[in-house]
């Protein structure tokens, strides 16, 4: 039990992941609001891309830009550049999404003139 | 010139989507024509592209020039092209469906409703041909956000529905990509033919286990399976009825593509992770489906609804033939979604016809039109025989193959599970036609007008083809257990 709670508390970053996935999660969930439910699935979205972005932190490294031409490349000093890669078109996905679910939350708004699920749930019958 | 078919096959929409708004600012008639051009030439690269696919083996396309495990590899192998060519004429036909009952439904938005079909149709593609785990998440994505837009272009009560499926949809992708990461940070790679050679070493791995499972539940929203499918019905429901059609036979059964090359591509299929068999989950999971899907569709009332909990039901009959671990079963799995894709499209396009010519939206309307509706009942009859699974229809075939399989692996519970949801689909084609046949038409019958030539023509090829695919069942079969199997069965 000790050992397994000392494992969480030495990475953190693994700790913040689920608290900010769970957290998203319980938002979409819970909340009647259609524009909180966004919310919570951005913070989701945003949970994932900071767990892929934690996995490829490296300590003492560098961009992956060669120094020098002449010297044998160490890829021990260079970062990753792959999972860097994948989070910017994550969040490019993750935006396209949200600007789609704003969009049709507006529509919805003008339409039932309410963002509260369960009025628009009453207003549709 | 072969050997680009691939990037051809996909770049074709794409562009045809991208130039759409700026060609057709001003000529909005011109949309439907150049969507219907581009879907054509599709589908004869598409034949030409399985033609060369069967005759010369799988073409490997790396994209500028970096090699596999740094590039993003597609592959077009059998299964890849069989399946695109499904999805291109599939396109066509929607594109075709569409015409008259655009301005109507659509409410003007027909620029950026070929747009979005457009860009739906290439991301498939993209899905399709993928051997990249992280490629296959873009295109899902890209494919998952033109639907969402898709099911909302006309507005109304699909917008409400559009908003749970994106809700939905994009916790499915969190959840894909999360697993993805897991799978990188374990494997380092993220092509598949990479993470199948390094999984020997790994099977002891929880961060495997849990990647998988988080591909599993991801790629299980997107392909409405049991547990995960409370969006699906609404969505379909609720869409415009020239998109239905497109939508209901396409991106769930992409989707299933997806997991099924995950499974059969990445994970050797026989694999044993802390003592369960993945095949047996999912043959479990398939047989859940199939029942539970259509016991659901019985209850249903609205058509369209009745219609999509039986594409549900579909799924987890194509899952028990992917799950059964030898080539017969595959094989009927394979032939059985070609079959289930081209009636779930035959079924929304009689949905659209119905409601479109008609006014038809539950089953309690349809006697009210009855012995005036020739083409309607007509189709709806061959394709309620392909549903159930009688003899001359492709749907028998497929039932039967996977039924074989089940056989061959000794898993008599599915073939129990296969017949209990036939005999469910029975029961709701039965109380659709007692719709139709038995009741006495209620009020004085009006007289409706003749319906347009493409309706008859989608109605009429899609019937056809479900015909045409019980007919050669075996070439069709044996090309594809000669041709789209996976390495290793």
């Amino acid at each position: 039990m000790v050992d397994a709670l000392s494992a969480v508390f030495q990475r953190p970053n693994f700790l913040t992941f689920v608290i900010i996935f769970l957290w998203g999660f319980y938002i979409m969930v819970t909340r009647y609001n259609l524009v909180k439910k966004l919310i919570g699935m951005y913070l989701v979205q945003t949970s994932v891309i900071f767990f892929l972005v934690s996995i490829s932190a490296k300590k003492g490294a560098t961009v992956p830009v060669l120094l020098s031409n002449t010297e044998p490349v160490k890829a021990a000093s260079y970062a990753n550049p792959l999972p860097h890669v994948l989070t910017l078109t994550a969040i490019v996905v993750g935006v396209a999404t949200l600007g789609v679910g704003l969009a049709l939350c507006a529509a919805i708004y003008r339409k039932y003139g309410s963002l509260d699920e369960q009025k628009i749930l009453e207003r549709m019958e | 010139m072969s050997h680009q078919l691939p990037a051809i096959l996909f770049l074709l929409p794409l562009f045809a989507a991208i130039s759409m708004p700026v060609v057709c600012l001003k000529h909005r008639h011109w949309c439907q024509r150049i969507a219907l051009v581009i879907l054509a030439a599709m589908v004869l690269t598409s034949i030409l592209n399985l033609h060369n696919v069967v005759r010369h083996g799988e073409v490997r396309y790396v994209f500028s020039g970096w090699a596999v495990p740094l590039g993003i590899e597609w592959v077009a192998d059998g299964l890849a092209s069989v399946v695109l060519v499904l999805l291109s004429v599939l396109g066509l036909l929607g594109v075709v469906f569409t015409g008259p009952t655009s301005p109507k439904a659509l409410g003007g938005r027909i620029v950026h409703y070929y747009t979005l079909i457009l860009l739906l149709i290439s991301a498939l593609t993209g899905i399709v041909f993928a051997r990249d785990l992280f490629n296959l998440f873009v295109f899902l994505e890209v494919g998952a956000i033109s639907s969402y837009a898709l099911v909302g272009v006309a507005g109304g009560r699909a917008l409400f529905a559009a908003f749970r499926y994106l809700i939905l949809g994009t916790l499915g992708a969190s959840l894909y990509l999360l697993g993805v990461s897991y799978l990188y940070a374990v494997s380092g790679t993220l092509n598949m033919g990479d993470i199948a050679g390094r999984l020997p070493l790994l099977l002891h791995s929880k961060a495997l286990v849990g990647g998988l499972l988080f591909i599993f539940i991801g790629l299980g929203i997107k392909m409405a399976l049991v547990p995960f499918h409370a969006w699906m019905p609404e969505a379909y429901t609720y869409a415009p009825d020239s998109i239905s059609p497109i939508l209901a036979p396409l991106v769930t059964k992409v989707a299933l593509l997806a997991w099924v090359r995950i499974i059969y591509w990445v994970l050797n299929a026989t694999i044993v992770i802390y003592d369960i068999p993945i095949l047996l989950l999912v043959d479990v999971l398939g047989m859940l489906a199939a029942v539970i899907g259509a016991s659901l569709a019985l209850a249903q009332r609205n058509i369209k609804m009745m219609f999509a909990y039986g594409g549900i039901s579909h799924i987890g009959i194509i899952l028990i033939g992917i799950g059964q671990g030898n080539p017969t079963g595959f094989a009927g799995g394979v032939f059985y979604l070609l079959n289930d894709a081209v009636m779930q499209a035959a079924l929304f396009f009689i949905a659209g016809v119905a409601f479109f010519q008609y006014g038809i939206k539950t089953i309690d309307d349809l006697g009210r039109v009855g012995k005036q509706a020739p083409w309607l009942v007509g189709s709806l009859v061959v394709v309620g025989l392909g549903m159930i699974g009688l003899p001359p229809t492709g749907g028998f075939f497929g039932k039967w193959y996977i039924i074989l399989g089940a056989l061959e692996a000794g898993n008599y519970i599915s073939v129990i599970a296969v017949v209990l949801s036939t005999l469910l689909t029975l029961a709701y084609f039965v109380k659709l036609f007692e719709g139709i046949f038995r009741q006495k038409p209620t009020q004085p019958e009006g007289q409706f007008d003749e319906i347009p030539l493409s309706f008859k023509l989608t109605l009429g090829i899609t019937s056809a083809a479900i015909m045409v695919l019980g007919i050669f069942s075996a070439p069709i079969v044996q090309l594809l257990s000669n041709q789209a199997l996976p390495p290793g069965l």
